[in-house]
């Protein structure tokens, strides 16, 4: 189809490149994929200008990821990253029996900080593959054999006759070598042979960010599109009544203007497409101003008890109850309980936080008969593709996908609604149809994170330990992952409860999820302890982690925990910081530490009171264990932002519903930390342990830096926050 | 009536919705994209250009306000392959995580770099109010004073 034909148009010279490189269902025949079109492998495209461009799988949302997998293919090719471009792949998997767009040969999602892992032995094993195919090729020119050429700064040399072609020089030859190379036949190099993988490398698109470059989702454009702006329920659950669109319909260049349904109608089930009406228009301006000039009249009576207030009393309410689930129970809890020197007991609540990404949502769609098209920059290459389905009915295998960078995700640009308003917008006036986010859309219609309320009980024996653990938790998430976390199993006696209360609230993955708060949670109420028991700090924590070696988690992804590393996390954090230091009346420190999904990191948090209700921070100390570091600049670089996003949502989250309306709908009623209120020092330590194989960091830094803050304001000033947002609340 | 002005030096006429924010002008009209929409409300400077040399947040300056106005956006910034100092100290720190409010923080430096050659930290706190979702913060800030030392220095 002519239509779906046409080529990616942006309106500069260095737009993104369209992807040349062919797609196969299957893995084994992947890796010789479209040798006519420039391709080595699914990693590695040559051009006969002499530009090697390095393709990686997963897209970068800021987590660094495209220059993390550049590493991974320059290290096995041996190219210089300053010499190459690197270019997103396609989605290179397949169509289930389902109908379901799968990965295939690679992960191509962001999230759950373990994008690096998932990907590092495929990626690695690809690039050997097409370095192996450079030397065949190479010998062949030169009728040698491949035993002794080496690859090196984009060249196959030699070494007996000092010969030297350049990769691109034997792209043709290159073509021809079909099986002699055997795809999955390559190792990658061992540890001890990396030249990329390990260094601190920059982020590979800095000059284009820094130049302005068109390289988000945004940013892209297609001829012929047309513009969509919707208005959507600003209630929850909400719906359509009616509207009047006379005055919209006068603006110049209006083409349509058409009702969004809810999708599911099912209001109990949960919320895909919120309900609206959209404006279809020749411009983007012609399309914002004609959608303020409609009068909609919306019913909002569907989440009149989704009330922030209201939320967290039931929350509150239901610890007081017995409709708990049990999730873990372990000893004789009651008689630790009985038999205890005190008992420490302490209750918390933290309300929600909206993702606020700082490149609202947009999507362009194209969707003419059994097939369609998208431009889009989403975290996982698989439910874009999906949404296109689900939204439109189109099989995978018809849909087209370009993948864009993303201005922040942080688990929104996971979700599905912004791909299917496009495709089903698309879909209705029969053209390529762009739909852009205002903020105060992207905030109202946010998958927020959950709000709860905890209730924490220890037994501390004789000795000043803790013998006996007791959680409950109410949310409105299923809180079972918090009442599963340590200490529980480390101390003998334990029990873990949850309820959910029943709300119509949009809840989705944000930063770190469920661990976001837990680590706040459990690590306050740690300190609690110490305090009451007149303990050390960091000693407390040091013994509640020499309890057990090594348990396996109860919690996703289930691996082995090793106690030793959130020793080793918590003793080098302190003694960077200087921790338990004298400190001038006023200032405090805080020690926390949390392990997240694959990672351990600690830190120590150093305030200054200003008067009785604000503080500022100076300085943040951390140790993080990630395994293999592949970049470590990058790997700081994630910490860094862990702990800003921590020390925002801790200071000023709080996304409101007030009977089921969004009350905090941007940046003016809904604040964020500026750099006024970033700390100025930030000292990271990378612990090595020799391992090999990397793991993940960037949700890992989030959690335990809220409690560290808040500890570091107890110590300061004598108050406990208990309940989030500290602006709120200190 | 046709407002007249300059876009990084090129003369430029416009003859539309003089309510139109000048942003929306710069991304659609003249396929300058570097200049990003954040908030709208001229809240998170993600849309920061120079009007004059002064850093305004082109979501909330309307096209009917930029009579005669010469505009220097993200794209205008370089002496062609030669980056700003600002830029190049932008690189030098690797500031960027996802990049997209870069842009702006960047037009926001070079104009507060105009008025405050060499500023303190508190100077900083005062000067450059755009929100940075990744955190940057505390790479911006090595990157704003390794600006102003290359710059004193050039």
């Amino acid at each position: 189809m002519a239509s779906l034909n046409r080529r990616v148009f942006l309106k500069s010279a260095t737009a993104t490149a369209t992807m040349v490189v062919m797609v196969s269902q299957t893995p084994h025949i992947l890796a010789q994929d479209a040798p006519s079109s420039g391709s080595v492998s699914p990693c590695l495209k040559l051009d006969s200008n002499g530009q090697i461009a390095l393709c990686v799988p997963i897209p970068d949302m800021g987590q660094g990821m495209e220059t993390t997998a550049a590493q991974m293919i320059a290290d096995e090719l041996n190219v210089n990253l300053d010499d190459v471009k690197v270019e997103l792949m396609p989605f290179l998997g397949r169509t289930n029996a389902e109908g379901r767009a799968v990965f295939g040969r690679f992960y191509q999602g962001g999230g759950g900080s373990g994008s690096t892992m998932r990907i590092y032995h495929e990626v690695r094993r690809t690039a050997a593959y097409a370095r192996t195919v450079l030397l065949e090729a190479a010998a062949r020119n030169w009728r040698i054999p491949r035993r002794g050429l080496v690859a090196e700064n984009g060249h196959v040399r030699d070494p007996n006759s000092e010969r030297s072609i350049s990769y691109t020089d034997l792209l043709q030859s290159a073509q021809s070598v079909g099986d002699e190379v055997k795809p999955n036949s390559i190792d990658p190099k061992p540890a001890n042979a990396h030249t990329a993988i390990g260094k601190d490398t920059k982020n590979v698109h800095g000059k284009a960010i820094v130049t302005g470059e068109p390289i988000f989702g945004i940013d892209a454009d297609i001829s012929d599109m047309a513009h969509a702006v919707v208005r959507r329920c600003p209630y929850l659950n909400g719906d359509v009544v009616g509207f009047d669109d006379t005055r919209a319909r006068q603006v110049p260049g209006v083409i349509d203007i058409t009702t969004l349904d809810r999708i599911p109608e099912d209001k109990s089930i949960y919320r895909s497409v919120a309900a609206g009406v959209a404006v279809i228009a020749e411009t983007y301006w012609a399309a914002r101003k004609a959608a303020d000039l409609i009068e909609i009249e919306w019913d909002g009576s569907a989440s009149l008890e989704d009330d922030t207030e209201i939320l967290k009393s039931r929350c509150l309410a239901a610890l007081d109850g017995d409709d708990f689930t049990t999730s873990i129970e372990g000893g004789d809890l009651q008689a630790a309980l009985s038999s205890a020197s005190h008992v420490v007991e302490a209750t918390y609540i933290h309300p929600h936080w909206a993702h606020t990404c700082i490149e609202p949502h947009s999507c362009i769609a194209n969707v003419q008969g059994d097939e369609a098209e998208i431009w889009v920059g989403h975290q996982f290459m698989d439910a874009a593709i999906n949404g296109v389905t689900n939204a439109v009915g189109i099989s995978p295998d018809k849909v087209k996908a370009n993948f864009y960078r993303m201005g922040t995700g942080f688990g929104r640009k996971f979700e599905e609604d912004f791909v299917m308003e496009a495709a089903l917008l698309s879909k209705a006036v029969g053209r390529a149809v762009k739909v852009t986010w205002s903020r105060e859309d992207e905030m109202e219609q946010d998958y927020v994170n959950s709000l709860g309320a905890y209730r924490l009980r220890a037994a501390i024996d004789g000795n000043g330990n803790i013998n006996g653990w007791h959680i409950r938790a109410a949310s409105d998430t299923v809180p079972a992952i918090i009442t599963r976390e340590y200490p529980a199993r480390l101390v003998g006696n334990y029990k873990g409860e949850f309820h959910q209360v029943p709300n119509g609230v949009s809840r989705g993955a944000w930063r770190g999820p469920h661990h976001n708060v837990a680590g706040w949670v459990i690590q306050s109420f740690l300190d609690e302890i110490a305090a009451a028991s007149g303990k050390d700090r960091l000693q407390n924590l040091l013994d509640v982690y020499s309890k057990k070696d090594v348990l396996k988690s109860l919690n996703w992804p289930y691996r082995d925990t090793f106690f030793e590393r959130y020793r080793a996390v918590l003793q080098k954090a302190a003694d960077e910081s200087g921790f338990g230091k004298k400190m001038p009346a006023g200032w405090g420190q805080g020690i926390a530490v949390h392990h997240t999904f694959v990672s351990v990191c600690a830190h120590v948090v150093e305030v200054e009171m200003l008067g009785d209700n604000d503080y500022r921070v100076h300085r943040v100390t951390s140790a993080i264990d990630c395994g293999l570091a592949v970049n470590p600049l990058g790997v700081r670089a994630q910490v860094e932002s862990g702990i800003m996003d921590g020390l925002c949502a801790a200071k000023y989250g709080k996304w409101t519903l007030d009977k089921g309306l969004v009350t905090t709908n941007n940046f003016d009623s809904y604040q964020k930390m500026r750099i006024n209120e970033a700390p100025a020092y930030v000292d990271i330590h990378i612990l090595d342990f020799g391992e090999t194989e990397p793991r993940g960091t960037g949700e890992v830094s989030l959690p335990p830096v809220i409690p560290a803050l808040t500890n570091a304001i107890f110590a300061a000033s004598g108050k406990r926050l208990r309940s989030l947002p500290i602006s709120e609340n200190l | 009536m046709a407002v007249s002005f300059t876009i990084n030096g090129m003369q430029r006429t416009f003859d539309g919705d003089e309510e139109m924010p000048l942003l929306w002008h710069l991304r659609e009209e003249a396929g300058l994209k570097g200049t990003k929409f954040g908030c709208g409300i001229g809240q998170c400077g993600a849309c920061t250009v120079h009007l004059d040399g002064e850093a305004v947040r082109s979501c909330s300056v309307p096209m009917g306000a930029i009579a005669d106005a010469n505009i220097t956006t993200i794209e205008g910034l370089a002496d062609g392959d030669n980056l700003h100092p600002v830029q190049e100290a932008w690189l030098e720190e690797d500031v960027p995580q996802c990049g997209y409010c870069q842009a702006g923080q960047i037009m926001a430096t070079v104009a507060f770099l105009k008025d405050t050659p060499n500023p303190t930290d508190e100077d900083i706190n005062d000067g450059i109010t755009n929100l940075c979702r990744c955190g940057t913060y505390y790479r911006i800030r090595k990157a704003i004073k390794r600006a102003a030392e290359n710059m004193a220095t050039a």
